[in-house]
């Protein structure tokens, strides 16, 4: 018999097992988030660590982003990128938003100690540090606002451990594209630290 | 292309740790020559440290912490409950048509299909919902309609929706899909729906009399296609039922289009896509046509969400048949 083209074909295509889950989350089973925190979680607490640089606050923004998955699957769509990627997105840009919110909690108080305890790993240390921090915070809330397409790829290079011919083949683009991505990304990112705008810990959020 | 413009092209890459190692390889002596090349990559590696930040001397997580993670998360919204299997497709169509509530709010006077608007789709619901709910010993939650004895139930179910939109209407949107949410709930809780023995009892509704096990899966269909709907109008992608709620739609929808068609019907060998084969109308003739469709294709058709001419098909032999089929199916118009 003549094969049908089912509904909904569109340019990229979901992987079976993104649509199977997100499937499942949607009409929901507990199950698809347990496994989607198996496969998922590892990743999505290294990006918050990575920003936050706490192990509890990273805590915090893997709860979120699980439960924003859970509570509204139909913000995620299949059609549109990977679930990875979904995921690696979000946890940058909850993580971002916590530090940043630590920061105003910091400047505000700066004086008061009792501040400090809110993030464990925070304490002064050799300004060094403290300016790494900052710069680190300055290049995350830039990369936060870099454009969907090349986030993706750097989130794929950067935070999933991917080869950028991987990232090329998990995103569906030409390698030479990846490439191209991965180097405007960066480029702007150094840029950033060079000129930095108005300064950036009071920057909306 | 020159070694050098190659390697500068790998650059950003490199500086992310994001080469196989055959080109990783091909970075290194070429920045040992090349000054330009040398600063780029010395630049970029930096501003990667930086994003790397100062290492972190915090302590580790909680072995339980993933525990905890989960727990919380799950905490956000409760899960389909467990029934039997016949009310199964009903209980995650009801989850899936909550768990878009939270996108509706704000769009309430959205339109969505016929002349109902977001509110109203959900009204039906409640309305569609009740004449099993009632059935099924479950106090109505709107005030009764007057309708005479022997009207249609076609007239009656529409009778029915019109007056509970009318009254819904005049209600904040939360009030009705409150309404709506406790009673799926009330029926999910029925012994009918989590005793396959007792949902075996046939009982007239729609005109059709069916065991009360079917009657939780044609709930299951119509929760579903018009959670489709509020996705359409919203611009959200609602999937399709999981694959084993899928085919007890689909096998049910063919069995009631098999009784549609008749006895006497050219015979089509129907087949649908990843499973299911059926001959419907005659069983003393030889088959004239084929028609394949995919589950959720024939869903939508039977549904009234596609014509007979628009829906995707795999077709060969007698036209007419073919045809036949096709208008019997989408004039069940179900919902």
């Amino acid at each position: 018999m003549v094969p049908v083209q089912p509904t909904g074909s569109s340019t990229s295509v979901p992987s079976a097992a993104d649509t199977d889950l997100h499937r499942r989350l949607v009409y929901g089973d507990e199950s698809a988030l347990t496994e989607a925190y198996r496969i998922y979680g590892g990743l999505v607490r290294g990006v918050a660590a990575r920003v936050t640089r706490s192990p509890v606050a990273a805590e915090d923004v893997a709860q979120e982003v699980f439960a924003q998955l859970w509570s509204r699957p139909y913000a995620f769509d299949a059609r549109r990128g990977s679930l990875r990627t979904w995921l690696s997105l979000l946890a940058h840009r909850r993580a971002v938003d916590w530090v940043r919110g630590e920061a105003r909690h910091r400047k505000h108080r700066h004086a008061d100690d009792s501040a400090l305890h809110a993030i464990p790993d925070a304490g002064p240390g050799p300004d060094e540090t403290v300016v790494d921090r900052e710069r680190a915070l300055l290049l995350h809330t830039a990369l936060a606002e870099l454009p969907q397409p090349q986030r993706e790829v750097v989130h794929l290079a950067y935070f999933a451990g991917r080869t950028y011919r991987q990232a090329a083949a998990e995103l569906g683009i030409p390698e030479g594209t990846a490439k191209t991505r991965l180097r405007t990304a960066l480029r702007t990112l150094a840029e950033s630290l060079a000129d930095p705008p108005d300064p950036a810990l009071e920057r909306g959020a | 292309m020159t070694d050098h413009d190659g390697v500068r092209d790998l650059l950003a890459a490199w500086a992310f740790g994001a080469l196989p190692p055959a080109e990783r390889r091909s970075v290194q002596p070429h920045l040992a020559e090349c000054e330009s090349c040398s600063a780029e990559a010395a630049r970029l590696r930096e501003t990667v440290r930086l994003l790397d930040g100062p290492p972190t001397n915090g302590t580790p997580a909680e072995p339980t912490a993933d525990a905890h993670v989960l727990t919380r998360a799950l905490r956000t919204r409760p899960a389909a409950p467990q029934v039997a299997p016949h009310a199964a497709p009903y209980a995650a169509a009801v989850a899936g048509l909550r768990a878009l509530l939270p996108e509706l709010e704000g769009n309430w006077g959205t339109p969505v299909v016929h002349d109902w608007d977001a509110h109203a789709t959900l009204a039906h619901l409640l309305a569609a919902d009740e004449h099993l709910a009632v059935r099924l010993g479950i106090g109505a939650r709107v005030p009764a309609s007057r309708i005479e004895e022997g009207t249609a139930w076609e007239d009656a179910w529409d009778r029915r929706t019109t007056d509970v939109i009318a009254h819904e209407h005049g209600r904040d949107p939360g009030a009705t899909v409150a309404d709506w949410s406790a009673q799926a709930a009330d029926l999910l809780a029925t012994p009918e729906a989590r005793d396959s023995e007792l949902a075996s009892c046939a009982t007239l509704l729609m005109g059709i009399r069916l065991p009360v096990a079917d009657h939780f899966v044609v709930r299951a269909f119509e929760t579903w296609i018009h959670t489709d709907d509020l996705g359409r109008a919203l611009g959200l992608h609602v999937p399709p039922p999981p694959g084993e709620h899928l085919g007890q739609l689909v096998r049910l929808a063919v069995r009631i289009l098999g009784l549609a068609l008749g006895p006497t019907a050219p015979p089509v060998l129907f087949a649908i896509t990843g499973g299911g084969e059926w001959v419907l109308g005659s069983e003393d003739e030889p088959v004239r046509a084929e028609l394949v469709l995919d589950p959720v294709d024939f869903c939508l058709l039977v549904g009234g969400r596609y014509t007979p001419d628009a829906v995707p098909r795999g077709a060969a032999g007698d036209e007419d048949a073919v045809r036949n089929v096709l208008e019997q199916a989408a004039a069940l118009a179900w919902l």
